[in-house]
Formats: C-alpha cells, structure tokens, sequence
C-alpha cells in the first residue's frame, strides 16, 4: 500500500505541503541544460502545472547536459521546449506541462500573473532582467539560475521585499548586455558567446531551484536563499550572500 | 586616508593587495582587478564577507581596516 503512491516518500517529510505544490503554477523560463534540470525535478516533487517557454531547436552541443535530449531531436532541429515538456510528462502522466516556442520578451505582466512562481534557467542577462522586471511587476517570486563551468548561482527574488536582479547588478553587467548587441549604425549585430557547460553544475543549480519552488509552494518563504547563493564546484563550497535593495533600483524605486 | 585590502580571486584562489582611496567605489575595484587577472569579459561582483557591495558604494563608507579581505566573484550568466 505504501509502494502505490508515488509521492508517498515526499509525504515523509512533514514541512512539504504537496496540495500547496500540486495546485501551484510555475513558469519555467528557458528549455536548455537547467530548463531539462527543473522541470524533470519539478514533475518528480508533484508541482502538476507547469508551463515552459523556449524558442530554439535541439543541436548535437546540448546532448551532454540535457536529460530529456537525444541524438534524433538534434538531427531532427525538434523544438526544445516540445521535446522536454513531451518527456516529462511521461514522468508522471498526471502532470500537465505546457510547452509554449515563443520568445519570453512576448511575455507581458498579465502573462506573468496567470503563474504562481517563475522559474528562471536563462543564457543572458538581457532576458534575465525582462523575467525580473516582469515578475516583479506581476508580484510573481522568481528563482533565477545561472552556471558557468563549474561555478553557479542561484537568487531568490520575492517582490517587492527582497532586492532584485537588477539591485545586485553593476556596470559589469550591463557591459556584457552592450557586447550582445552593438549597433554599428546600420546593422544591429549579436554576439552569443558559447559558455563552457556540464551536468553536474547543472545538476545542483537546478535542484537548488526546485528546492526553493518546494519551500515557496509550501509556505515556507521565510526558509528561502536569503539573497544569492554562489557555488563553486571545483572547490566543493557554497555560499549565501546578503544583498541590499539598490535605492536606485528602478524596479524598487518605482513600484515599491 | 587609504587602506590596503587584499582581493581573492574566487576562481583561482589568488590573491592581490589593493591600495585604496576613501573615494573609490567598489565598481573601481572591479574594473581595475578584472583587468588586472586579465579576466574575460563578463560580469563580477564583490563580496565582503557575507555582503554583497554595490558598485556605486564607496569605499570609505564601508568601514575597511588594513588588510580586510574581499572577493571577485564571477556572476554566471549561462544554463542553456
């Protein structure tokens, strides 16, 4: 009897509220290595509403950190955000995951509000802050995931009582938004930079989120990252770091 | 009056001493040691001890004795 119920092992553990996390609707932003991650873990924890926004296709290169890819979807240029929410929804049939091939930019805040949590595993920090801008917006929390090689990171926006992306942001990074696009005149030019990427970062960037979502949905907020948690995997550590809502932040600054 | 703070590099555990100035800013620091380590151009941010510093911070506003550490740390931007 304890063996049919396929969430009977979560149901151990008593903070996690699993109606609160099967009626709660999440938006996962991004169908690449972390979008494959939070998605397969999001079905597995029980969240049964989950919509996920991609606009590209499968390529051979995403094969060694994307769970629900194979060889055929790449050859077949199959559309990513098709192909993850199609599998996962193998993973527990009473899931509905919605793929949606759209550019997240298409996304307006009334879009935002229809979902109860955003789930961030974006490339770039241009779409980042349009997810950020519009959770915020929309009042949505947002969990927003980042890798590079072995390090990563994972931030906790609840709007509007914790800074935002863009409070923790500084010139750096909007130099790397600048080197995306640089307009020569008449042509406007984008450089995409190939970041170096493995499962195993991956792996805990993405679980971190989900793990995050889980407390979210269980009304355990208080709990969350409190702001940025960085991790080094090469090192074996993480860490959690308080940031400060910027004064200037024109999401704070404007809609408090 | 200037401090000397040492900065650590999060990525390869290096370190470097910094002489400087109550009217740098944080953004200075940044600057300065990524192109110092020659860093690629991405985006960091700094850390003292548990707190994030903004970029527009001061550096005589936050309280830095002789030979405080801080820390350049990468902000990753990938995941697709």
């Amino acid at each position: 009897m304890f063996d049919q119920d396929r969430l009977e092992r979560s149901k151990r553990i008593s903070w996690l509220d699993m109606d609160g996390i099967a009626g709660t609707k999440c938006l996962v932003v991004g169908a690449g290595a972390l979008g494959n991650e939070v998605v397969k873990n999001l079905v597995l924890s029980g969240f049964k509403n989950i919509e996920l926004v991609d606009m590209d296709h499968v390529v051979r290169s995403n094969l060694n950190r994307c769970v629900f890819f194979r060889e055929g979807d790449a050859e077949q240029k199959l559309m990513k955000s098709k192909i993850v929410t199609t599998r996962a929804a193998e993973l527990d049939p009473t899931s509905t995951v919605v793929p949606s091939i759209a550019r997240i930019e298409t996304y307006d805040v009334e879009r935002f509000q229809s979902f109860d949590i955003v789930l961030g595993c974006l490339d770039n920090i241009a779409a980042r802050l349009h997810v950020n801008s519009h959770s915020f917006l929309a009042r949505r929390p947002y969990i927003d995931g980042g890798t590079n090689g072995f390090m990563g990171k994972v931030q906790v926006v609840i709007p509007p009582d914790t800074p935002c992306l863009q409070c923790t942001m500084n010139r750096t990074h909007y130099r790397v938004i600048e080197k995306r696009f640089s307009c020569t005149g008449a042509n406007v030019s984008y450089f995409e930079p190939r970041m170096p990427a493995e499962i195993t970062t991956t792996s805990v960037i993405a679980a971190i989120q989900v793990r995050e979502a889980l407390k979210l949905a269980s009304d355990k907020a208080d709990k969350c990252i409190r702001n940025v948690m960085f991790y080094d995997g090469l090192n074996g550590t993480s860490d959690q770091f308080e940031a400060d809502i910027d004064p200037d932040c024109p999401m704070h600054e404007r809609y408090p | 009056m200037g401090v000397r703070v040492i900065i650590k590099n999060a990525e390869t555990g290096a370190n470097v001493a910094m002489d400087l100035e109550p009217t740098n800013s944080v953004q200075e620091i940044i600057d300065s040691i990524a192109m110092y380590w020659e860093k690629d151009a991405g985006a960091y941010v700094i850390r003292k001890g548990k707190k994030l510093l903004k970029g527009e911070q001061m550096i005589g506003d936050l309280g830095f004795a002789e030979n405080d550490e801080i820390e350049l740390i990468p902000d990753p931007e990938g995941g697709i």
